[in-house]
């Protein structure tokens, strides 16, 4: 009673004071008044991306961030770096052997049950049997986990089999479901109940339609952690996003043009961030078909011949870096700027080639795999753009163009000479880089992982185990920058480069958007609608 | 030839029209480069998860796809026999649910604009012939011919900024507005034709054309007729002529248009469901066909081949009453 007695009088001095405010104009006043009484909805662009369970979201789009909302993990990817998150703390034994983690007191599942070790235990050895849609419990495609084992309730200690320096992140980002609702289930993959999407975490499903892929999240009143800041957080079908942006039907356009760009810039009442450049495109050679590829003068040619900057400006419009040689994209936490940089230089290149005349075939995708078809033809026009700036150095290229999907199994069996592939995944873990790189891989988790058929490189292998190996973070940094300046200087691929896209939102309705360290995007990042600082 | 024999042999062709399709649905898809396991892209600034060759191997074994073709075809084959038209790989949902849940909003939006462009373009087919030559004819010929080359993504793109987003007549986007609590199912039937309008007036449009053409040529050829004129000296009012005595006869052709156009409106309703994001069959087979969802492309050329085989059977029936030369 006295909660609604409250809300009236709040509701009236709003009307009050937005009276008295219209006049002078001040939109921060109203702005501040929406936050702290309204309810705060959201709408953001939907799709249907599958129902955000660990098991049934889809695979491609970011199903798997939906399901993050719902489902918590030990750890959290911050701004910086992981946070605590359902863990309070962690502590690696000296050989690398044992992970023990301790969990936060009162976390409960959103039916009401309280979460202990138990489900921690469960979850691991249960993703054990049946791998989850996103499994980061595998290094080379084996397991890595030996035992996991619940000492008290609040304490969870792991045995690996391996001291690997990458695993913290790894279990760390792995989901917890409740014991008590999957020790049930046979058959994951058909879990689809209202039941299958409890988790820990700070929203509750409300409603799914897959038909129209609209979501209907709503803040955990009882959730353990830092405060919601949003009460309704709503994924809608949406044509066409800059429309429905304008329009007020969505409160954040990811899709944002360079051209319409400056209607946003200039305008107070918009802000605009530029997306970290963790999106990109990398040229691939393949060595085993092309033997002439091993030489390391031939592919500095390309990366002399190659102008990035025209890429970045005529394909993606300024919205992009160019690539690092050393492919670790600026803005990734262990970047180093020491690296080999190939500048745009056509003599260098003919000099490096000595008179030879080479010709190729670049095999690149000429579909869009996404439901908005508005960039569909930038690898074509990369294509096009490598083929003339190529030619003028005396490298033809003579452009095979396939859909995705083929495209795809076409780089999976080495079926090609030189392919071009676009993928996300650039800002994580700088293991990435032996994924990319080293010859032992065939392919494992990453979307980067896609070794160069016929390189390999002794002192980079060596470094790639090092670093693996090297469970002091700074030692291992300093590995990391010694692999990425001796990739730039043998250069066994070529990224192009990174996309940085823009986001638009208006700060009055909303402002708690946040990147997470490794990852591009506001919108799948949980912490953004949280009120954590 | 007795009729029973007749029926029978009609049966058998429609059967075994049936079991080719049914192949060529299993077999296609499966023979297209790539598999539904395989992501190694992903389109701009968004996130794809490739799976590891572990997961690969597992989910192949789960959905059977490990085990040779001619067994996975036999029992797709038992499977369906049974009525059970599998579980869609990407979907994580029977096949079935799947498609039921949007096929009744590509039907809608398919049979309202084949309905509307069939009748305007027969009226204005009629209208044509019947003042061949002249200028109200000439006019809306070229007129005609004029918007229906225009490429269907492209009128409903203009009708999406036009109508909806500058002067918000219309909604953007969906088939129904999401999470929304209705009163009184009126208040919700009217959201449905509300969303539904723009996608069916493109769709109409890009028909229009052919039903236009259609009846215009097959009014022509019936005025020259000797009734017609029989028709004319009797002084009967133009209205009567056309709509009664021409248009019945010149009818024919059109009515086995409706039938068979079915397949090219379901190929336009592709694009126009991408256009407005209409929660359709259309997208939904880009999708399946994009993402190699075997069982799902069987699921939907089976249902979009049963519903032409059936309108292929019904524009026979109805031929046959219509025109009482055909035996």
């Amino acid at each position: 009673m006295f909660k609604k007695i409250l809300k009236s009088v709040l509701a009236i001095a709003l009307v009050a004071t937005l009276g008295l405010t219209g006049c002078s104009n001040s939109k921060p006043a109203e702005s501040k008044i929406e936050t702290t009484n309204k309810p705060v909805v959201i709408n953001l662009e939907g799709e249907d991306v599958g129902y955000p369970t660990p098991f049934s979201h889809y695979s491609r789009g970011p199903g798997n961030y939906k399901m993050a909302l719902i489902f918590d993990s030990l750890l959290e990817r911050g701004e910086k770096g992981y946070i605590p998150w359902l863990a309070d703390q962690w502590d690696i034994s000296k050989d690398g052997l044992t992970y023990t983690f301790t969990l936060k007191k009162n976390v409960k599942w959103q039916d009401g049950t309280p979460m202990t070790a138990d489900d921690i235990k469960f979850s691991f050895d249960y993703f054990a049997k049946h791998p989850p849609v996103s499994n980061d419990l595998a290094v080379d495609n084996k397991s890595f986990i030996q035992s996991v084992e619940a000492v008290d309730a609040a304490t969870v200690r792991f045995k690996v089999e391996k001291p690997l320096s990458i695993l913290l992140g790894k279990i760390g980002n792995t989901r917890i479901i409740p014991k008590h609702i999957w020790e049930k289930v046979e058959d994951p993959l058909k879990f689809n109940t209202p039941e299958a999407a409890i988790g820990t975490g700070p929203f509750v499903l409300k409603d799914y339609n897959k038909e129209q892929g609209a979501y209907k999240f709503e803040a955990n009143k009882d959730f353990w952690g830092p405060k919601p800041m949003v009460d309704t957080l709503q994924f809608i079908p949406v044509s066409d996003s800059v429309l429905a942006f304008d329009k007020g039907e969505i409160d954040l356009n990811g899709k944002i043009t360079t051209d319409i760009l400056p209607k946003y810039q200039n305008d107070k009442e918009y802000k605009v961030l530029q997306n970290p450049a963790f999106w990109g495109y990398r040229l691939i050679f393949n060595m085993d078909k092309r033997t002439e590829l091993k030489d390391k003068d031939i592919r500095q040619a390309f990366a002399y011949a190659i102008d990035k900057n025209e890429l970045v400006e005529k394909v993606a419009r300024k919205a992009a870096v160019p690539g690092n040689a050393g492919y670790l994209p600026v803005g990734h936490v262990w970047f180093n700027p020491k690296a080999k940089n190939y500048e745009f230089d056509i003599e260098k290149a003919k000099q490096l080639l000595q008179g030879k005349k080479l010709s190729f075939k670049l095999l690149t995708s000429n579909s869009n795999n996404s439901s908005n078809s508005n960039n569909s033809n930038d690898e074509l026009r990369i294509a096009e753009l490598l083929k003339i700036s190529l030619a003028k150095a005396g490298i033809e290229l003579s452009i095979n163009s396939a859909d995705t999907k083929t495209r795809d199994a076409a780089v999976k069996k080495g079926n090609y000479e030189i392919t071009l592939i676009g993928h996300g995944g650039w800002g994580g873990d700088a293991d990435l880089l032996r994924t990319a790189y080293s010859p032992q891989m065939t392919s494992s988790q990453s979307p980067s992982a896609n070794s160069i058929p016929g390189y390999s490189n002794d002192q980079l292998n060596k470094l790639f185990e090092q670093q693996l190996y090297e469970m002091d973070a700074a030692k291992r940094k300093e590995i990391v920058f010694k692999i990425q300046e001796l990739i730039a200087e043998e250069i066994p691929q070529i990224p192009l480069y990174n996309t940085t896209g823009y986001v638009v939102f208006k700060p009055a309705k909303f402002d708690g958007w946040k990147y997470m360290f490794d990852h591009h995007e506001v919108t799948h990042n949980k912490l953004s609608y949280l009120d954590v600082k | 030839m007795n009729k029973s024999s007749s029926i029978l042999k009609k049966a058998s062709e429609y059967l075994l029209t049936f079991l080719v399709i049914l192949t060529l649905n299993f077999f296609i898809p499966r023979l297209m480069p790539g598999d539904p396991f395989i992501f190694l892209s992903s389109s701009e600034g968004q996130v794809t998860i490739t799976y590891s060759e572990e997961q690969i191997a597992k989910y192949k074994a789960y959905y059977g796809l490990d085990k040779p073709m001619i067994v996975q075809y036999s029992s797709y084959l038992a499977n369906l026999l049974q009525g059970n038209i599998g579980y869609s790989i990407y979907y994580n949902n029977s096949v079935l649910s799947v498609i039921g849940k949007r096929v009744i909003w590509t039907v809608s939006i398919v049979l309202a604009a084949i309905f509307i462009s069939c009748l305007i373009g027969t009226v204005l087919g009629s209208l044509s012939a019947w003042y061949r030559n002249g200028t109200f004819d000439k006019v809306l010929y070229s007129f005609i011919i004029a918007i229906s080359e225009i490429p269907a993504f492209l009128i409903g793109i203009i009708f999406l900024f036009i109508l909806a987003a500058k002067l918000g007549w219309f909604p953007l986007s969906g088939g129904i507005k999401t999470f929304a609590n209705y009163s009184n199912s009126i208040e919700k039937v009217t959201d449905i034709l509300h969303h539904a309008f723009l996608p069916v007036l493109t769709l109409s449009i890009i028909r229009l054309g052919e039903f236009y053409l259609l009846s215009r040529n097959s009014m022509i050829a019936v005025l020259t007729k000797d009734y017609m004129r029989t028709a004319r000296a009797k002084g009967l009012h133009n209205k009567r002529i056309i709509f009664r005595h021409a248009l019945k006869n010149a009818l024919l052709p059109i009515v086995t248009r409706v039938f068979l156009s079915l397949g090219a409106v379901f190929s336009g309703a592709i694009l126009v469901e991408n256009v407005f994001h209409y929660p359709g069959v259309g997208r939904l087979m880009r999708e399946a066909v994009m993402v190699r969802d075997y069982v799902l492309i069987q699921g939907i050329f089976l249902f979009v081949a049963v519903t032409v085989l059936t309108m292929n059977l019904l524009a026979d029936i109805i031929y046959r009453r219509l025109d009482p030369r055909v035996n």
